[in-house]
């Protein structure tokens, strides 16, 4: 009994002591642990955007469920679909616990994003008019956020690192997915090797934006350096960005796709791929509602949320009987 | 629905078992109004493709875990003297007698074998 009351005795400094001691040794905060507001705000502010992303990111690629070219296709899509509603679903919970303490819940996160202050990817706001953007989407956008999911599989806070474990190993079939799409395409007639480069091109400046800008200069804000001094996540934007060009750009060329950058090119001497930055101004403009597809979406979701509200008040009338 | 908000969902602990043979484990939480949707949320959420034996679901308020001073207690605990660990010095004695130290398998085995 003695070491309880040791630890309920400690001030705020030394618990704040004794929590980075804590992270810094690898040890997993839970969600009932002491940890500091900013800790809290931070994992919050990043996995709510997180799950709500994975909830809005199975919308442009539901819209290729009816129209898949084939029933194999559709299938397979469908899966894609329903695994990315159960990340947000893992992940929502995972923020719900955090917010718990500050009085907030699902219905919360939700009405944050109806009204625009819950942001989501950037890429989720775009437009997706071809089956060769639903192979691009599972095959690179996909590809993205693995690398970025799987660098915070190791996070000081163990409920994220255990839900992206989960999400990690359904994303394989994901990124094998979006292979078996693009590489029947690259494979195909001269129009489907058309319509393959016309969604590279599309979605290029797409997937360069999604790691983010490389330092707070480019949009006024930037939460990685905190992130990393919390070990939530291990490195920076333009990391991330460096390997997924790494990973996928020689893959890329090897099906004698051209990249919309004649600029690009790896940097023997400093080890680092050169390529053209895109206008961050347009990303901000994007994440705040205002990308091709953000209103529809959102509308959309909505509608949806709103459409089966009967669903939920049917099922609280049960349980207060 | 505004006013129902904070009642509607209760927070589910999930457990799971992968085959007959294999002990309960947990899965994660889920978000739902009874225990009936808990149980088809687990399934939508954790077994679209894992292989499952049974579910529990489990709502969470009924669990008595510990607190991060519980927790923290446990881990000043010494418990050598409780595991084979705090006993290998044994070895070494033994040897002092010409005596090979039994073995787990020797202690629980009773086939005869250690001389």
């Amino acid at each position: 009994m003695a070491a309880m009351l040791d630890y309920d005795r400690l001030t705020e400094d030394e618990k704040l002591e004794h929590f980075m001691e804590r992270i810094n040794r690898g040890e997993k905060i839970e969600a009932d642990d002491w940890m500091p507001d900013d800790y809290r705000i931070s994992l919050i502010r990043l996995i709510s955007m997180h799950g709500i992303s994975e909830i809005m990111g199975a919308l442009p690629e539901k819209e290729w469920v009816p129209k898949a070219p084939s029933l194999h296709r559709k299938l397979a899509i469908m899966a894609k679909v329903q695994d990315e509603m159960g990340h947000g679903q893992l992940l929502l919970r995972v923020a719900e616990d955090l917010m718990a303490p500050l009085g907030k819940n699902r219905e919360d996160i939700m009405q944050d994003l109806f009204s625009g202050k819950l942001k989501f990817h950037n890429v989720f706001h775009m437009s997706a008019p071809t089956w060769g953007d639903a192979g691009m989407i599972a095959w690179l956008v996909d590809g993205a956020a693995i690398i970025s999911q799987s660098m915070m599989l190791d996070s000081s806070y163990g409920p994220y690192a255990r839900a992206l474990k989960r999400i990690c190993a359904e994303e394989v079939f994901h990124a094998q997915h979006g292979e078996s799409i693009i590489l029947a395409m690259a494979e195909g007639t001269p129009e489907q090797r058309d319509m393959l480069q016309d969604s590279l091109n599309r979605w290029w400046t797409s997937l360069i934006m999604f790691f983010g800008p490389k330092s707070a200069k480019e949009t006024g804000n930037s939460n990685a350096d905190k992130n990393i001094m919390y070990k939530i996540r291990a490195k920076t934007n333009e990391e991330l960005r460096q390997e997924f060009f790494t990973k996928y750009i020689p893959r890329i060329w090897s099906l004698g796709l051209t990249i919309p950058d004649e600029t690009i090119r790896f940097d023997e001497q400093t080890q680092m791929w050169i390529y053209k930055d895109v206008d961050w101004n347009e990303f901000k403009q994007i994440v705040t509602g205002n990308g091709p597809e953000s209103h529809n979406r959102l509308d959309l979701r909505r509608r949806s949320y709103d459409n089966n509200a009967w669903v939920r008040d049917a099922l609280a009338a049960k349980r207060a009987i | 629905m505004s006013e129902a908000k904070n009642e509607f969902y209760n927070v589910y602990e999930v457990f799971s078992k992968k085959t007959d043979k294999s002990p309960f484990q947990h899965q994660f939480s889920l978000l739902a109004p009874n225990a009936d949707m808990a149980l088809i949320m687990a399934k939508e959420n954790f077994f679209r493709r894992e292989q499952v034996a049974d579910i529990w679901v489990v709502k969470r308020e009924n669990i008595r875990g510990l607190s991060q001073s519980e927790r923290e207690m446990l881990k000043r605990l010494d418990k050598d003297y409780r595991e084979t660990k705090g006993y290998g010095y044994l070895k070494k004695k033994w040897r002092e007698y010409n005596q090979e130290q039994f073995t787990e398998q020797h202690i629980l085995g009773g086939k005869g074998d250690a001389q």
